[in-house]
């Protein structure tokens, strides 16, 4: 109930409503308000509808649609657009807890090859490459993709998707991967060269998944590198997996799967079949 | 016409699952019924992009979604799509997963998404719950955010299987308003196993029988196929499709040689449906 025996003006009312008054104006109006009901029933027409309509539908969004991941958020502010960071949200190895299981992991090969003193390279072989590999896998999104039923009748579309989604992946893991690998042991070129086959398992993954889905090519890379990793560990020199020869093999590999994809987009008729 | 289809075929490992599907479809909502296994789904994902058809011709919203990516977005940018089966992400809110597909469908401007989402919520009236996790939603709740996805943007041509399922009585008759109102600008296409909703809803109807139209045409003269093979006795007719417990009282059958006494009830589409059907819809239904 009022208990003031005066009232504010309207056009004191509309000046205020319309930002015009100073803050010591402002401050003693708004005092007023809170105790005078009356007043409060006159300031209420004259505020906009919109203008209330649109802080009350931003307070409800914030509430309803939920925070985006971290990762996300601080990528939209390098630049990253909205509606790409909310695909974003949604991809599981984007999360927290996977990226920092990635790292950790990189961490402990990456150790176990400088305790080695660079006699034991292949830990970090072995795991670096398929840190970005399985990224991308997980990438698919949980048990695949829940509604990929949907996705693939989007005008976005599913290979888009991926596409994007396998980027993020790369953008996160490989700067990381590659820092590490400078604190190794042995010649400062075992840094980057174990990118050749890390970036050539990326179209071998999509184009295998694209035949058996990504569970099983990610396990089928898996194990082609590991057997690789671990043969050339016996009687090899611990840099063989990623010396010259075998990186032209990964390329070539890499290319074939690329065009393998290409063609069956092209070819076969089948709605988004490849990837 | 929305949707033209013409020599449609599709089969999975030499089974065939459609056979010779010619179908032009335009505004109003059109009815799919048929028993399991009819080519329901097959159909409906063929219209709905999701599968190309092994066969034939597709026009969908006046373009070729098999001639090329611009061709084939250009035929999306005007569908909504309920799959028969949809998983939900385990941490997303109701209205998070409207708004993601709302991205996919290409809604970048944030404003106009975030309203347009809050609209199809509110047309299956779930806005109360868009805080709410999916995966905490009930059965029927689940099928409704699916509902309100496939409403976003009010597309041209919407393709529903099984939009009912799980839903209740109260619940079917909001979709069938929200249903109708769509129908006056746009095609609606939808399946489904529940015989009142065609009648209560659709403008024509479309039965498939085996990957094959057995009937197409609309609602009322289909019913009518039905008269005088409809009969409401105290015992069932022997050689009748189907027969069951009127509520009124006394057995109503369909088909079959109407004993002496016996006294023929108005038909419905189910009534037509089983005439239809024979045999394979009793089984299909069980």
């Amino acid at each position: 109930m009022s208990t003031t025996t005066w009232h504010a003006d309207p056009n004191l009312l509309r000046a205020y409503v319309e930002g015009r008054l100073d803050a010591v104006l402002s401050a003693s109006l708004e005092r007023h308000v809170d105790a005078c009901a009356h007043c409060r029933s006159q300031i209420g027409p004259l505020v906009e509808v919109p203008v209330l309509e649109e802080a009350w539908s931003g307070i409800r969004t914030g509430i309803e649609s939920g925070r985006l991941p971290l990762l996300v958020r601080l990528a939209q502010r390098l630049g990253l657009p909205e509606p790409t960071g909310i695909l974003l949200a949604a991809t599981a190895s984007l999360r927290l807890t996977w990226l920092t299981g990635g790292l950790v992991t990189l961490c402990f090969v990456t150790l176990a090859s400088i305790l080695a003193d660079g006699a034991a390279l292949w830990p970090f072989l072995l795991v670096a490459p398929l840190v970005p590999v399985l990224g991308v896998a997980v990438s698919y999104g949980p048990a695949e993709e829940p509604f990929e039923a949907l996705t693939v009748t989007t005008p976005y579309g599913r290979a888009r998707l991926i596409m994007v989604r396998t980027l993020a992946v790369l953008t996160l893991t490989l700067p990381a991967a590659a820092l590490l690998g400078l604190t190794l042991p042995g010649p400062a070129w075992v840094a980057v060269a174990w990118l050749g086959p890390a970036l050539a398992m990326i179209p071998l993954l999509l184009a295998l998944a694209s035949l058996t889905g990504p569970r099983l090519a990610a396990s089928l890379l898996s194990l082609g590198w590991t057997g690789l990793v671990l043969f050339a560990a016996r009687d090899l020199p611990s840099t063989w997996p990623v010396e010259g020869t075998q990186q032209v093999a990964y390329l070539t590999l890499a290319l074939l799967a690329a065009a393998f994809l290409w063609v069956r987009s092209q070819r076969t008729q089948q709605i988004g079949v490849a990837l | 016409m929305n949707v033209q289809l013409t020599g449609v075929a599709k089969s999975y490992g030499g089974t065939p699952a459609l056979q010779d599907i010619d179908l032009e479809i335009g505004t109003g909502v059109t009815g799919l019924l048929g028993p399991n296994g009819a080519g329901k789904t097959t159909l409906l994902r063929i219209i709905a992009t999701s599968i190309a058809p092994d066969r034939g011709k597709v026009r969908l919203l006046g373009h070729d979604p098999h001639r090329g990516h611009a061709e084939l977005v250009a035929a999306r940018r005007g569908l909504g799509y309920l799959p028969q089966e949809l998983g939900y992400p385990a941490d997303m809110s109701t209205f998070g997963f409207v708004e993601y597909l709302a991205v996919l469908k290409e809604w970048n401007d944030r404003r106009a998404r975030q309203q347009e989402v809050r609209r199809v919520l509110g047309l299956v009236d779930l806005a109360d719950l868009a805080g709410k996790r999916v995966s905490k939603l009930s059965g029927g709740q689940r099928r409704r955010v699916g509902l309100a996805q496939a409403l976003l943007g009010d597309p041209a041509l919407l393709v529903l299987d099984e939009p009912t399922t799980g839903l209740d009585p109260a619940q079917r008759a909001t979709l069938r308003r929200t249903l109708s109102v769509a129908a006056r600008q746009s095609s609606v296409l939808l399946s489904t196993h529940q015989t009142e909703d065609v009648a209560a809803v659709c403008d024509r109807v479309i039965v498939l029988v085996g990957g094959r139209v057995a009937h197409d045409g609309d609602v009322a003269g289909f019913v009518a196929s039905a008269r005088d093979r409809v009969w409401l006795h105290d015992r069932p007719v022997a050689d009748a499709v189907a027969t069951w417990r009127d509520p009124a009282g006394g057995v109503r059958s369909v088909g079959g040689t109407p004993p002496t006494g016996a006294q023929a009830a108005p038909p419905t589409v189910e009534d037509a449906y089983l005439l239809l059907v024979g045999p394979a819809a009793v089984e299909g239904a069980a």
